[in-house]
């Protein structure tokens, strides 16, 4: 007994050590990660400006694989300055993340902590994040700051009943939403159907529909069934992804086909899209086997 | 673990300690697990990661797959089967490394003479089934309503032997939850400090009565009553005849032993007892207490002698005087004494001074 003293004094000193080391390394490896991140933005605009044969061939110019905390990405939101916003499946956290240079800069909650749901997709528009579950139910709430908890006002289309959403975008020309269908009912099975919907004011739902022969086109699917739906800033057109064709189609707002193609390269589950101002093309996956991604390509593409 | 076991002989070189012993585990577990946790991932979501929910402070990097350049970390994309693999392998070896202490201070820290091996066996298997079920049903109450059905359909009862031992049931069960929601540091937090507090009441007799602090002092008032009875055995009583018969070789030995011990103490029937007190002194320095004791009660005692030298690896010394106490000293005279010549040489000291019985010609006035 009379050593026990001593052997607490050594642990304890050598937890100190631990924690003293471990900060130490946690500055060099932040240095690091400094040089890391420049180098990594320096590359990315390197391959947005070149103009080579692998700029034609629609590769991707930048893949960032995504913690267990966003491994059932679901939605991507861009803000007007073009600061990319993302969301798990079941929780209502939303997570800042820098894609030029692959780092999660903030999380905030939208809620209380423990709010969850069938979240679906979310979105910006007019200084507001609108985050949609698979029934209908739109929260919106402000930006919050990392760790905060922001208040939510809760809208219900009711549309819950109509169809199951996946996807929803900001359409800054309506100063409203649009809502993107995954499964209809059987009367409509036969047409992509999406909804514009302007919070607070259920007697203005609008709905956009277009007959999936002419979505589909000359591509092998059944159907097409969106998991989500991006506005593209510079032509207004609405571009969509769905998960279980692999498609990326390109409507106009009046519902014409641009054009629908096979999502190229490895898109597991395509759960999130978005397009920034400087034509990059963004497309989240949600973790199949292996992580989660976010994918960058040039737009439009070739 | 043989190999674990010499090197824990190494650094606490022929200590029979088990605080030190202990202590040297628990150092030598955190400094395995210290650079595992901070060059693996998977050890550190399995420790509390998974747990630790809330959003991490900074920013953080994500790993660039199309270039890979991965600050630290070497099982930054690890698929979905790996890293449960890996994750359950952790947990479970974690619940073995945490238990393993549990069940040598189960093993050590005992009142009575023998454990109950079985508990011993089960703190280290138990704890890994409940780690094991958690991680099956977690997340899913479809399967922890199946569960409780499967169990419900199993009779299963036991009876244990010591309560304390149900304590350490309960901590096997603890350690065994928390390690299957991949938080053993939660485990290992709740495991040590049981441990601790387990070996410092231990060490300390933590609640153990002032009024029988010996063994001799624990049979001194029944043999005195038998003592008291007239008739055999030189007036000093003969024990239940059917005690003795339930007694095997050994007891019966130490019962006479205490007989004999207890018949000096008393003396012969209608003579005055020889000694009327029992001095317990708890002491780590033996050879100095004996003789800074002997000299207090030298100056306070009539008369005294030493009856007895208890000692336990790991625990301090007890020895018990037995002391003839005059009239005009208090039992507090009796303690200052021993203080005050022996106060650097022992951890505490207690007496216990018995009542005079009453002259048989007072007893029949009354």
């Amino acid at each position: 007994m009379r050593h026990a003293l001593p052997m607490c004094l050594v642990l304890v000193l050598l937890t100190v050590f631990a924690c003293e080391r471990r900060s130490k390394a946690d500055e060099t490896t932040s240095k690091q990660d400094t040089s890391i991140l420049e180098t990594r933005e320096a590359r990315l605009e390197q391959s947005l400006a070149s103009n080579d044969s692998t700029a034609k061939s629609n590769k991707p110019v930048a893949r960032w694989l995504l913690p267990p905390e966003l491994s059932e990405i679901s939605g991507l939101a861009l803000t007007g300055d073009d600061r990319l916003f993302a969301h798990n499946d079941e929780s209502a956290r939303i997570s800042e993340i820098d894609y030029r240079r692959g780092t999660i800069l903030k999380r905030f909650y939208a809620g209380e902590k423990s709010l969850r749901g069938d979240f679906e997709s979310i979105t910006f528009g007019d200084n507001r994040f609108f985050l949609l579950t698979s029934n209908g139910i739109i929260y919106q709430f402000p930006e919050g700051q990392q760790g905060e908890r922001v208040d939510c006002t809760v809208f219900d289309t009711r549309l819950g009943n109509e169809c199951e959403f996946e996807g929803m975008t900001y359409d800054p020309a309506s100063k409203g939403l649009v809502l993107a269908c995954k499964n209809v009912g059987k009367k409509k099975s036969d047409e992509l159907v999406m909804y514009r919907y302007t919070p607070g004011d259920e007697s203005g739902i609008s709905e956009i529909t277009v007959p999936q022969k002419d979505v589909i086109g000359k591509n092998p699917w059944k159907q097409v069934r969106p998991t989500d739906i991006a506005l593209d800033p510079e032509s207004g057109n609405f571009v969509l992804v769905a998960a279980q064709e692999k498609a990326l189609i390109e409507l106009t707002p009046t519902g014409g086909v641009v054009f629908a193609r096979p999502l190229e390269g490895r898109h597991p589950q395509a759960e999130g899209v978005a397009i920034t101002h400087d034509h990059i093309l963004i497309i989240s996956d949600e973790s199949v086997a292996g992580a989660a991604t976010l994918t960058l390509y040039r737009w439009p593409l070739h | 673990m043989q190999v674990f076991k010499k090197v824990i002989d190494f650094f606490t070189p022929g200590d029979a300690h088990p605080v030190n012993r202990l202590l040297t585990y628990y150092i030598m577990l955190t400094l395995i697990v210290w650079p595992l946790v901070y060059f693996f991932p998977v050890v550190d979501r399995a420790l509390g990661g998974a747990v630790v929910d809330a959003p991490s402070a900074g920013s953080q990097m994500l790993v660039d797959a199309l270039n890979g350049d991965t600050v630290r970390g070497f099982d930054s994309e690890l698929s979905p089967r790996l890293e449960l693999t890996l994750s359950t392998l952790i947990i479970l070896i974690g619940v073995i490394a945490l238990m393993l202490p549990v069940s040598w201070v189960y093993m050590a820290t005992r009142y009575n003479k023998v454990h109950d091996q079985q508990v011993a066996q089960i703190l280290i298997f138990l704890p890994l089934v409940v780690a094991g079920i958690i991680i099956v049903v977690q997340h899913s109450l479809a399967l922890a309503f199946s569960l409780a059905g499967v169990v419900a359909a199993v009779r299963f009862r036991s009876t244990l032997k010591d309560v304390r031992d149900v304590v350490f049931i309960f901590l096997a069960i603890a350690v065994g939850f928390a390690a299957g929601v991949q938080a053993l540091i939660l485990a290992a937090i709740v495991s040590v400090l049981f441990n601790v507090v387990l070996m410092m009441t231990w060490r300390y007799d933590f609640g153990r009565g002032v009024l029988e602090p010996t063994n001799a002092s624990r049979w001194s008032e029944p043999l005195r009553e038998l003592a008291k009875k007239p008739g055999a055995n030189n007036g000093a009583g003969v024990p239940d005849r059917d005690l003795v018969i339930a007694l095997d070789q050994k007891q019966a030995e130490a019962l006479a032993e205490r007989f004999d011990r207890v018949h000096k103490l008393v003396g012969p029937v209608g003579k005055k007892a020889r000694y009327n007190a029992v001095l317990v002194v708890i002491t780590d320095n033996l050879q100095d207490a004996q003789i800074h004791v002997g000299q207090a009660l030298d100056d306070v005692a009539k008369r005294w002698r030493l009856d007895e030298v208890r000692t336990v690896p790991g625990k301090p010394t007890e020895l018990s005087y037995l002391v003839r106490v005059p009239k005009t000293v208090s039992r507090d005279d009796l303690l200052t004494a021993i203080s005050t010549k022996a106060g650097e040489d022992i951890v505490s000291s207690d007496v216990q001074i018995a009542e005079e019985p009453k002259a048989k010609s007072e007893e029949a006035k009354a």
